[in-house]
């Protein structure tokens, strides 16, 4: 176990409006943890942060990554580094295939560390590995990204492009929303087939239900930009009884 | 000024790139086709203003007419592209296509006048200009033009002009592509349709390298 991000005292505001108010957390190789907090505590800003959206300004605090700042790195070097967001609200692009998508962003981290690309046939080899892991068929991979896909397949597809990726750090943005029970149990089995000693997850997640099938190891409030509470899993199910209100330390 | 009769069943195919501007007009005899490209890339092209004007003119029945035009522009490009499609008589076709990427101070204009005479029933047109511009000071007019005096007929059109997608820019980041990278990508997704009806496939992959190319 080892330390792979450590956020200090994080603020960071949008459009002058600050949403973080000093977030601590530190997450180790092999964790699970949960972000929960009623709407507009945060969390989808924390994520947002991360991963370096250009609308969020960090007015204050540091994020280190491996021992790496960052802060300082743009949106396609932080995911190079190995976080990735599975977004809440998947992107589709149209024109471009998902196989052509996903050929350019595994290829470019495997290039960022020092590796050769994958050629044509390895490359589709591994798409139908990781599709396997996702109850995917072929048929979206000749299709645009997530263009006229469902709300239970684009989040298939989120989990399905964290398999290919193979991150350090993922940040599971609401992923159970708009999922009905079997896309729900076919995601959360991806993400626990993931799961390694070396990596770790970021569940944000206003339910319960989802931590049913990913089990948190720690499980944190956060309300008003800021992490209030931290518990074990028992404080999920502690928050389904008794509402944030009831939990404010 | 060009001019081009096409007799009764003939076929006229071309696509021209970066050529200096057109001015060409075609009169269609009974069951003729036309199919043309018109692509103005910039950096390829040794004129930075260019003023391409195409009438086509059904005059027999039966005609299919499609007009395609595609163009990346940069710098202090200027380019106009006016078409006149007259369908005096009826049951023809005709479909325009019409995409242009402008960045930079770029100007572009797509002026498209499209007449169905009154006797000219059964004809089907459509007639589409989207554009995308890259940046604040790149400018697109566009006109689009229907003159309908036949009832009963299928004519449809659409013109808009957008920005690039900034959150399909910052998934694709997201899953470490990068920026530039993105954004050749998108361009390329965006004049995706146009390019994939030019038959020929050698010319097709040319224009595709050239696009790729051009996008920074």
């Amino acid at each position: 176990m080892r330390e792979l991000l450590k956020i200090k005292d994080l603020h960071a505001s949008i459009a002058g409006k600050e949403i973080l108010k000093g977030v601590n957390l530190v997450i180790n190789s092999g964790e699970v943890h949960a972000i929960m907090g009623p709407n507009g505590a945060g969390k989808s800003t924390l994520s947002a942060v991360l991963t370096g959206h250009p609308a969020y300004e960090v007015t204050q605090g540091e994020v280190w990554l491996r021992g790496k700042n960052l802060l300082e790195l743009p949106p396609e070097q932080r995911a190079r580094e190995g976080i990735f967001l599975s977004f809440q609200y998947p992107v589709e692009i149209p024109g471009v295939s998902m196989t052509n998508f996903m050929r350019t962003a595994v290829n470019g981290k495997r290039q960022y560390e020092g590796k050769e690309p994958l050629g044509a046939r390895e490359f589709l080899k591994l798409m139908k590995e990781k599709r396997a892991l996702l109850e995917m068929g072929d048929k979206l991979q000749n299709r645009s990204v997530n263009e006229g896909f469902s709300g239970g397949e684009k989040k298939k597809n989120e989990i399905f492009q964290m398999a290919m990726l193979e991150p350090c750090l993922s940040i599971l943005d609401e992923t159970d929303s708009g999922l009905d029970i079997d896309a729900l149990r076919i995601v959360a089995e991806g993400v626990n087939r993931l799961k390694t000693a070396e990596n770790a997850t970021i569940v944000i997640t206003h339910y319960q239900r989802l931590l049913d099938y990913i089990v948190p190891d720690f499980v944190h409030v956060l309300a008003d930009g800021r992490i209030v509470k931290t518990g074990d899993k028992s404080l999920a199910l502690e928050l389904e009884e008794h509402g944030y209100e009831g939990v404010k330390s | 000024m060009k001019e081009l009769r096409l007799h009764s069943g003939e076929v006229f195919e071309r696509v021209f790139v970066n050529e200096p501007p057109l001015d060409l007009r075609i009169v269609q005899e009974a069951d003729s086709r036309v199919k043309i490209h018109v692509v103005n890339f910039s950096e390829d092209s040794e004129y930075s203003e260019i003023l391409n004007k195409i009438t086509v003119e059904q005059q027999g029945e039966g005609c299919v007419t499609e007009i395609y035009g595609l163009g990346y522009l940069r710098g202090e490009d200027h380019v106009e592209t006016e078409t006149h499609v007259r369908h005096i008589v009826g049951g023809g076709e005709s479909k325009q296509l019409f995409k242009y990427v402008l960045a930079d101070r770029s100007q572009g204009a797509f002026y498209g006048e499209l007449l169905i005479a009154k006797d000219a029933q059964k004809t089907r047109t459509e007639q589409v200009n989207r554009n995308l511009l890259l940046s604040r000071e790149a400018q697109m007019r566009t006109r689009p033009q229907l003159e309908i005096y036949a009832d009963d007929v299928q004519a449809s059109h659409g013109a808009t002009t957008g920005q690039l997608d900034e959150s399909a820019l910052f998934y694709m980041q997201q899953r470490g592509i990068n920026r530039d990278e993105a954004y050749r990508m998108l361009v390329a997704a965006f004049l995706k349709d146009v390019l994939e009806t030019v038959a020929d496939e050698e010319t097709r992959t040319r224009l595709m390298d050239a696009i790729d190319r051009v996008v920074e």
